[in-house]
């Protein structure tokens, strides 16, 4: 049996990468998946992927900065399934420029994807968590919250005020027997670093990691297991750092 | 004009007030920016009074086009600019998140961080040409700790202190250093004015320290932040709050 046998996880991002693996381990678990992706045709082809693990997976288009499109994302889940247990929040943009250089409209867009994003499908989900007296929030952060980031102020911004945000929330929910905490991978091996670094660069960087090597989108699959498990039910407010030993302070 | 050249926002407010006036014993010439004009025209009075030149600009921190000319306005007609300590900003709205409007939650995190950032924009250029500047950022112990009925601006604070990291990682090598301050519960009229004297006793006394930091406990440390004796101190958040000790 496992371990999120019969519960309903709605991924957001779950098109590719980080979001994609904790899709496939939730359904391995049990879990029934929901798909939310700007990208149709990557939600779709996970959705495939699960039902091909013999698991359950509806696929959704959702804009995640978008209210209405949330609204619709949340709202379609909860026809099809009549429940969401667990969200995870991983769906996320990461343009570079110098602060000086920086757009308004990039900072705008960044911000309101990652940041205010992650609140607007909490809070679309929060209504149905606090009705079934369980739930389930996890959301990404990035090394990048703790450290800066040259060329990402927007993306570290955003990320430090997921956790902020999760924190608060926490508080808000610990009474309902809801946890809401937050993953913080390291330098993963996804679409993330290869805006900005070669191939070499990004594996290079392993070197410098105490496990010797950067991270895969699998290996934060556990963490986002675990913390939707049973087994977690006391855990709330934390960040749970998944990076190979990188410090980060 | 030799003089060192302070910009404040929110500098009328009442950590505001104890910060402009420690710069000004520091020697700066300082701006006021403030949305509020008798609070701001006040502070400029009582700056004035106590020696220092002082003058108070009325804009919309988020808007950034405003924004861009007042602080273009205050380069050309100062010169320089030695200093940028971005205050303005607050809870403004506290609600659990299932009533909390969309709309006032983007005001929260527009009014403590995007006003942060299009500050901090503003400044860069003149003070990457100088080779020198130092910024100072405000968070607050809710960015760490987390707040119920806070979710915005708890998310808006810690999102300062990564900016902050992230600006300072920039501006290193041109001779800026970029810092934070983190107030803890401080006793300032605004704030005060939300508990009844019970509360706020109850408050304080929950604290190590016992009681709520001064409005002139914040400033000595943006004075420290602002001066060359932290001239080594770049990308981090100091927090002054009595004690509180987080993970």
């Amino acid at each position: 049996m496992g371990r999120l046998e019969n519960r309903i996880a709605l991924v957001t991002g779950a098109g590719q990468g980080i979001g994609r693996a904790i899709a496939l381990a939730m359904a391995r678990e049990g879990a029934a998946l929901v798909i939310g992706d700007l990208n149709e045709t990557n939600a779709s082809a996970v959705k495939k992927e699960i039902e091909g693990l013999g698991g359950k997976a509806s696929a959704l288009h959702a804009d995640i900065s978008n209210e209405e499109s949330v609204q619709a994302m949340v709202e379609a889940a909860l026809k099809e399934h009549g429940r969401v247990d667990i969200l995870v929040n991983n769906a996320g943009i990461f343009p570079t420029s110098p602060v000086e250089e920086m757009a308004e409209e990039e900072w705008d867009r960044v911000i309101g994807t990652n940041l205010v994003g992650t609140f607007l499908c909490s809070k679309a989900v929060v209504p149905q968590l606090l009705a079934q007296r369980f739930g389930r929030i996890i959301s990404l952060t990035s090394g990048r919250a703790f450290h800066g980031a040259r060329n990402g102020a927007h993306y570290a911004a955003s990320k430090a005020g997921i956790i902020g945000f999760s924190k608060s929330l926490a508080l808000e929910l610990a009474p309902h027997a809801i946890t809401v905490n937050v993953i913080c991978p390291g330098i993963t091996d996804t679409a993330q670093p290869r805006g900005h670094q070669s191939e070499e660069q990004i594996y290079a960087q392993g070197q410098r990691i105490p496990l010797g090597r950067i991270g895969q989108p699998e290996d934060l699959a556990g963490p986002a297991v675990f913390l939707a498990s049973d087994a977690a039910r006391f855990i709330t407010g934390q960040t749970i750092l998944v990076n190979g030993g990188g410090i980060m302070w | 004009m030799a003089t060192k050249v302070a910009i404040v926002n929110g500098g009328a407010g009442g950590i505001g007030r104890a910060v402009t006036r420690r710069l000004g014993e520091a020697g700066y010439a300082i701006f006021i920016l403030d949305k509020n004009q008798q609070a701001g025209s006040e502070t400029v009075e009582q700056l004035r009074q106590q020696g220092c030149q002082a003058e108070y600009r009325a804009v919309e921190l988020t808007k950034a086009a405003e924004l861009k000319n007042v602080f273009g306005e205050i380069h050309r007609e100062a010169g320089r600019i030695d200093l940028l300590v971005n205050l303005a900003g607050g809870t403004l709205h506290k609600h659990p998140i299932q009533e909390f409007p969309v709309s006032e939650w983007r005001d929260v995190i527009d009014v403590n961080l995007k006003a942060t950032f299009l500050c901090c924009q503003a400044v860069c250029k003149p003070m990457r040409e100088r080779k020198a500047g130092v910024i100072i950022n405000t968070s607050s112990n809710f960015g760490i700790t987390g707040g119920a009925g806070r979710t915005a601006y708890a998310a808006s604070k810690a999102a300062v202190i990564a900016f902050t990291k992230s600006l300072a990682l920039e501006m290193a090598p041109h001779g800026v250093r970029v810092n934070a301050i983190a107030p803890g519960l401080t006793a300032t009229a605004r704030v005060m004015g939300s508990y009844n004297e019970t509360e706020w006793r109850r408050l304080g006394q929950s604290l190590p320290m016992g009681r709520a930091a001064e409005p002139s406990e914040i400033a000595e440390a943006v004075g420290f932040l602002a001066s060359e004796e932290s001239g080594y101190v770049t990308g981090q958040t100091i927090h002054v709050n009595g004690g509180m000790i987080f993970n």
